[in-house]
């Protein structure tokens, strides 16, 4: 029990001598190993030996003699730093863009007044509905028309307007008091200068919420990406690693593509380990859970 | 200030970026530039060995600038390849799955090779003949020439003779029918209480590999899955199918010696090296994989019978889509000849596990070596005797899954055989309704 009570010394001091935090907080640990196994044995498995047989494979138990043979196979296979570019600079070009479109759009329907806006508003969202797949077609044509065909542009085209953020923004703005803009319109702040220096820092929060479901969805799309991107050279990472794991008629390495797998997702889990408290304060505050 | 100063400075790099990206696609002299398009049959590293097939291409072709793009699955690679026709893009040839291109043909996607094979001072009976009689079914439609057999496969029965000789079985003589198979996979399935720890056979189902186990079954059992001869009929609600299906349930529900729901393949033969399954039926595609990784003596049988032996070929063909200017064609069609050629086609075939298309790669020296050496690889290209078309209707996708999403059901234990195929078959016939209105009568 020494190790609960190391755990639970951070737990609030009034909570402390109550049973339900304690087994609230068993139940998270709990949670938390079960939801560790697949990463654990994919580390396992990435530095597993193929000389250790495919029976072995489905041990949580690392190998007693552990190999970078995997990784290295990998590697070899898939030029995975460019794939990382590609895919980093596919999801920041996306974020940068709609950050200024969700503002814009988001101020919009919050706080101008014209003609038909709760309509145009619901059509907007209308937009949630679309499977992205029925788009493909219509939106690949006309990135080829737009001279975008095999290009990273081309990739981020269709998402730089987002129908979920504008209305998030549209949310966080409207819990802005009016108030506080009146008072930088008697400073004669003009339109642009009270969304900069009221409703954006205002809205933080909502903003981080939205940037990291936007970067997790685009880091994860494979369809789309495979679609508008023929150059090896320009591929993102979830089509380099479908490489290991579409298999038609065959068969499969378990070790490589676990080793490839890691290193797809180790960029975006770094990032959320080093960001965790900001991640998890931005969801809190912003009313997504 | 600050806040402008900012803004500029984003402005720049936004702008920077974009140039940075958007690179402009020159058309100029130089090589003709082609694009392949190609989905991974078996695993990642042949996506090397690809690479290093077409490299050796345009080492030798000095005036052909080829590129090998990946296109995801067989499934994928059709969604890729059409999207990329109607956006005005099309690829010059496409490595694509042997049955879609009939549907290719009936929506225009395709280039006809009968004028490209004239060119070229040969007789389309002439080009032809360099490939296996049973691969012609899908490659010729309306008699002109639409693909080129790339690599091709027969399912297989895949027996651990380890296994077979500890449960008193003689491997060197594998089950010839369903009742010998049903039999084996019997003895071969071991338990403890009433948990299995060695399955006596798995067959997977998964999207794709269902449809094509569901016409190796019904061929076997004396039925077709298709008309051969017209794109908008399918036989689901069938005697022979339901026979079939009936059969493969029996393995899951009623002689508990395969395992229930649907396993995709990858599943299988995982679980076949293992040993955690005694036999599998699975392509000769995984033929490479699994005598590179079985740490035991295996056996490959034809595909045991109930009415007749009869199998359906699977596989891949090059084609060329429609819409491209002439002097792609013509590159497409250079590179389409060389990697159909006795040479290439033999060494794709000792590097994946699939058949060589072409006959004449098997008087190759170096096949004739790893023949030698290798008599296992031989079975699929024996079997190719009583080998057929593979299935192929309009809309070859959305009509196949119609089958699956139904023998899912049956094998996951939801379902019964009958009532499922009774569903498959209505859903087909909606499917291919407005072909059928078009073509051969206008229904109501």
């Amino acid at each position: 029990m020494k190790l609960m009570e190391r755990l639970y010394k951070d737990a609030p001091l009034a909570t402390r001598g109550e049973i339900t935090p304690k087994l609230g907080f068993l139940l998270t640990v709990l949670l938390a190993i079960v939801w560790l196994i697949p990463f654990l044995w994919m580390v396992v498995a990435t530095l597993r030996p193929a000389s250790d047989g495919i029976n072995a494979m489905a041990e949580l138990m690392p190998s007693l003699k552990p190999t970078l043979d995997n990784i290295r196979d990998a590697w070899e296979i898939g030029d995975f730093p460019r794939y990382t570019l590609n895919t980093t600079i596919i999801c920041a070009g996306i974020l940068l863009v709609q950050f200024v479109t969700i503002t814009l759009a988001g101020f919009a329907f919050a706080r101008l007044a014209f003609v038909g806006k709760t309509l145009i508003f619901y059509l907007f969202l209308m937009q949630l509905m679309l499977v992205p797949v029925l788009l493909i077609v219509p939106n690949l044509s006309l990135v080829a028309r737009l001279g975008l065909y095999d290009t990273l542009t081309g990739v981020m085209m269709p998402f730089f307007a987002s129908a979920f953020g504008t209305f998030l923004m549209r949310q966080a703005f409207e819990a802005i008091p009016t108030e506080l803009e009146d008072t930088a319109l008697i400073d004669g702040a003009s339109l642009l200068q009270r969304i900069r220096h009221i409703y954006v820092p205002l809205s933080m929060p909502s903003f981080s919420a939205f940037a990291i479901i936007s970067v997790t969805s685009h880091w994860n799309d494979f369809l789309w990406p495979l679609m508008v991107i023929n150059s090896p050279d320009k591929r993102p990472l979830t089509v380099g690693l479908s490489v290991f794991t579409k298999t038609a008629e065959g068969t499969q390495a378990w070790g490589t593509i676990a080793a490839g797998t890691l290193m797809v997702i180790a960029p975006l889990l770094v990032t959320f380990l080093i960001f965790q408290k900001r991640f998890i304060s931005s969801f809190v505050t912003s009313g997504i859970k | 200030m600050l806040f402008s100063r900012r803004l500029m400075l984003g402005l720049a790099t936004a702008g920077s970026l974009a140039s940075a990206l958007a690179f402009p696609a020159l058309a100029g002299e130089g090589p003709t530039e082609i694009d392949l398009f190609f989905p991974v049959p078996v695993d990642g590293k042949l996506a090397r060995d690809m690479g290093t097939l077409i490299k050796e291409f345009n080492e030798g072709h000095p005036d052909i600038k080829a590129t090998a793009v990946y296109t995801g699955s067989y499934d994928d690679t059709l969604i890729k390849t059409r999207a990329a026709i109607k956006a005005g893009k099309p690829p010059s040839a496409v490595i694509m799955s042997a049955n879609f291109l009939l549907d290719m043909q009936i929506e225009n996607e395709l280039t006809n090779l009968d004028a490209l094979i004239k060119a070229d001072g040969t007789t389309k009976e002439k080009f032809l003949g360099q490939f296996f009689p049973a691969l012609q079914g899908n490659a010729v439609i309306n008699r002109s020439v639409y693909g080129v057999p790339f690599h091709n496969s027969t399912p297989l029965l895949y027996i651990n003779a380890d296994k077979a000789k500890e449960a008193g079985l003689d491997p060197s003589q594998p089950p010839q029918t369903w009742a010998e198979l049903t039999d084996w996979a019997k003895k071969l399935t071991k338990r403890e209480g009433d948990k299995v720890t060695q399955w006596g056979i798995e067959i997977p189902c998964a999207y794709d590999y269902c449809g094509w186990m569901m016409e190796t079954l019904t061929m076997s059992n004396g039925g077709r899955y298709y008309n051969e001869e017209f794109g908008g009929e399918v036989y689901y609600d069938t005697p022979s199918m339901l026979g079939a299906l009936s059969w493969w349930n029996d393995l899951v529900t009623k002689h508990k010696v395969h395992p229930p729901g649907a396993t995709p393949g990858p599943a299988v033969s995982t679980a076949f090296i293992s040993g955690n399954a005694a036999m599998m039926m699975l392509s000769t595609g995984s033929l490479t994989y699994v005598r590179d990784n079985a740490k035991f003596a295996y056996k490959v049988a034809f595909i045991p019978r109930n009415v007749r032996n009869a199998v359906p070929i699977g596989g891949a063909s090059l084609i060329v889509p429609a819409g491209l200017e002439a002097e792609k064609q013509k590159a497409a069609w250079t590179l389409i000849k060389w990697m159909t050629s006795p040479e290439k086609s033999g060494w794709w075939s000792r590097a994946t596990g699939y058949f060589a298309p072409n006959m004449a790669a098997y008087k190759t020296p170096d096949m004739v070596d790893f023949l030698n050496k290798n008599p296992d690889a031989r079975t699929a290209v024996e079997q190719l005797d009583v080998a057929k078309p593979w299935f192929a209707t309009y809309k070859t996708v959305p009509v196949r899954k119609n089958l699956e999403d139904e023998v899912m059901l049956v094998l996951n234990g939801k379902k019964q055989p009958k009532e499922a195929l009774a569903a498959a078959q209505k859903a087909a016939d909606e499917t291919l309704k407005p072909y059928n209105a078009e073509t051969s009568l206008k229904l109501p």
